[in-house]
């Protein structure tokens, strides 16, 4: 067995490429839980709301790609606020020592979130109905590209480009401006960091703002890439988020990357020795692993959060 | 109280004297109308809506409502379901669900009560086997491999690939095909199953082809046929594909464009058929659905419906439960758009297949 045989080449490649959209999703998923420490369960449904609002604008006006990108961010921004305001909010009502370190209360935003999801996925049906809707052609990014053995597609590349950029763009916004140092200020000790004078509220605010508009983008262009678009289509990436995200140590957004290609690059690989239907085994037996064996998640342990 | 209990009985029975002329009476249909299969219930509700306004219409001397209810494709809520139309009486026959999972599930309960169910979709051989109230309006895979197999082997393939979901149906899909092929002396050089809903084939694709088969028979709805096909032109793959009646749908085409060029699959309706009947059901559809033209299954519903109601029709003037059933297993020769329908002895309507190929973006019945 050749390991360098092209078959574990192209592989290797629709893993990387797998983990990829992974990666573009838990960005996002990772910083709101950087700073909550609660999941939000809605974010599959901002990265569907993304696609659709893509989706709405290309069968409207058929504007160039990147119009659609900057539509499905703004609808992101948007609907992050709107998250954060309807499912988070109320739950910061109480502004007393003890509410604020209750873990009960921060809690309940799983079930919020979790209904604002339903909510929304259930609203997408019947406005849009349930059927997977075709992207126009001219639109998908999923152009073979032949490079030496292996095929990629246009949206690869894409798809890598927007997954660094964003990267890149969250540590500078984290480490060299002011409203990322109130984020980061406010995920290390939300408390502490409302008693020196940070406006929480606002910088929660932003955190939401910002991950959902990676989440939209996420949508997009995941969308644009299978050239499919439909109301449950959050679902899946959400999970493999998530066990990303755990994996990587709950609150590192670069280690939540690395273990989305590593999910992607095992999924594909795992096909080549296991049926094809088993493939989902691997991110739920990574998920047990990681809390069997590295609770505080592969890059997770002495790391400052976010 | 006894008094009481008198003229209770009493109404009763005037009230059941009344209604003993043509009576009123109600179909259940139970079918995913939310969840991750709602687009096809959603089409089963439209089609079964047609033909209940068209009965309506030819102003018969009896009222039928259809009571829908929501499974999911859930086999819990499908079982719900069953037991609350058991408990109603009004209720003599039942159409539905959409996957055999579910429509199995639930046959147990509608064995134990003695309702007639058919499902216009529920494929697996085991649906009907569970009792003699289990019916369908779906050529099964028993009878759909062996046919397919018969036309890839007139085609030369001797080395075929075979992938269906990872469902009772995508098993049934795999083991019949499987038989045939066997029986005939053939071979099946790799058989995998996938999880319905996955989008990237592209490792099963690459793990296919490493396989070098001469031809790939697959099991999968339109969903993801589309990204199998799409997938499949982006890996440069050339293998000819061929599928079941499942995958025909417009929506197939929609979704993959020219990449669903070259598919071979079969089918029981054909939308561009001539006869009177189908153009009436499909422009009744395209006017209930901005244009879009049916697939095969929302007329596979629509004649499962009229069945149903030609059998209600038939058990008048006073139907039962046990009477419809019976005047459903007579149905012979039911002229419907997806061919004739006859129940057999095992309540297995035997449709007639048609090949069929995509040529040029549009479904072409083909005559090899």
């Amino acid at each position: 067995m050749d390991l360098f045989d092209p078959y574990y080449l192209q592989q290797l490649a629709i893993g990387l490429s797998l983990g990829m959209t992974y990666a573009l999703m838990a960005i996002g998923f990772t910083l709101i839980f950087g700073v909550l420490n609660v999941v939000n369960f809605a974010h599959g449904e901002i990265y569907t709301l993304g696609a659709f609002a893509g989706l709405v604008l290309i069968t409207a006006a058929a504007p160039p790609i990147a119009a659609v990108v900057f539509a499905a961010l703004a609808i992101g921004a948007f609907a992050g606020f709107s998250l954060e305001r309807l499912a988070f909010k109320p739950f910061r009502r109480f502004t007393d020592e003890a509410s604020l370190k209750s873990r009960a209360m921060r809690e309940s935003t799983l079930l919020s979130s979790l209904a604002v999801s339903i909510v929304v996925r259930e609203a997408l049906e019947i406005v849009f109905g349930s059927q997977m809707r075709s992207v126009p052609f001219e639109y998908l990014i999923n152009t073979p590209v032949r490079v030496g053995p292996v095929i990629l597609v246009t949206g690869d590349f894409i798809i890598l480009g927007v997954a660094a950029a964003m990267l890149i763009g969250l540590q500078y916004l984290l480490t060299r401006t002011r409203i990322g140092l109130s984020i980061r200020a406010v995920s290390n000790n939300p408390l502490g960091a409302k008693y020196v004078g940070i406006d929480t509220d606002r910088t929660i605010i932003m955190t939401f703002v910002v991950g959902s508009m990676m989440g939209a983008a996420a949508g997009i262009l995941v969308g644009l890439y299978y050239g499919a678009i439909f109301p449950a289509m959050g679902f899946v990436p959400g999970i493999k988020a998530f066990v990303a995200m755990v994996m990587g140590g709950l609150s590192s957004i670069p280690g939540a990357v690395i273990c989305a290609l590593i999910l992607g690059i095992s999924e594909s690989m795992a096909t080549t020795f296991v049926s094809s239907g088993w493939s989902d085994m691997v991110a739920y037996g990574f998920l047990i692993l990681t809390l069997i064996f590295f609770p505080n998640g592969l890059f997770g342990a002495g790391r400052e959060r976010v | 109280m006894t008094l009481r209990l008198a003229a209770l009985t009493a109404t009763a029975v005037v009230g059941l004297s009344v209604s003993a002329h043509a009576a009123d009476v109600k179909i259940g249909y139970q079918l995913p109308l939310t969840g991750d299969t709602a687009q096809y219930g959603q089409d089963f509700r439209k089609a079964a809506e047609i033909a209940l306004d068209e009965f309506k219409a030819a102003d018969k001397p009896f009222k039928v409502e259809i009571v829908f209810e929501d499974s999911r494709s859930d086999a819990k809520e499908g079982v719900n379901i069953a037991r609350k139309f058991v408990d109603d009486k009004a209720i003599v026959g039942v159409l539905g669900d959409f996957t055999s999972g579910v429509s199995m599930a639930a046959a147990q309960v509608y064995k134990e009560a003695g309702l007639a169910q058919l499902s216009q979709t529920a494929s697996h051989p085991d649906y009907t086997k569970i009792s003699k109230y289990q019916f369908r309006n779906i050529a099964t895979q028993a009878q759909e491999g062996p046919y397919n197999a018969k036309w890839m082997a007139s085609k030369g393939f001797k080395n075929v690939a075979v992938i269906a979901e990872q469902t009772d149906w995508g098993q049934s899909v795999v083991a019949g095909y499987t038989e045939a092929v066997k029986a005939g002396g053939g071979q099946v050089a790799f058989s995998e199953f996938f999880n319905r809903g996955l989008k990237d084939y592209r490792s099963l694709i690459s793990k296919i082809e490493r396989a070098k088969p001469d031809a790939i028979y697959t099991g999968f709805f339109y969903e993801d046929g589309a990204q199998f096909l799409k997938q499949l032109q982006q890996l440069g793959v050339k293998t000819p594909v061929y599928s079941t009646s499942a995958a025909y749908s417009p929506k197939l085409l929609e979704l993959s464009g020219d990449a669903a060029d070259g598919l071979h699959l079969t089918s029981n309706f054909l939308p561009t058929n001539p006869d009177p009947a189908v153009q009436k059901f499909v422009a009744e559809w395209k006017k209930r659905s901005n244009g879009a033209e049916p697939g095969q299954f929302p007329a596979q519903a629509y004649d499962a419906v009229r069945i149903m109601l030609a059998a209600v029709e038939k058990a008048q003037p006073n139907p039962t439960r046990e009477s419809v059933r019976d005047a459903l297993a007579q149905t012979k020769d039911f002229p419907g758009i997806t061919g004739k329908t006859t129940f057999d002895a095992d309540r297995e309507a035997n449709k007639e297949l048609t090949k069929v190929e995509v040529k040029g973006g549009q479904f072409a019945p083909v005559k090899e």
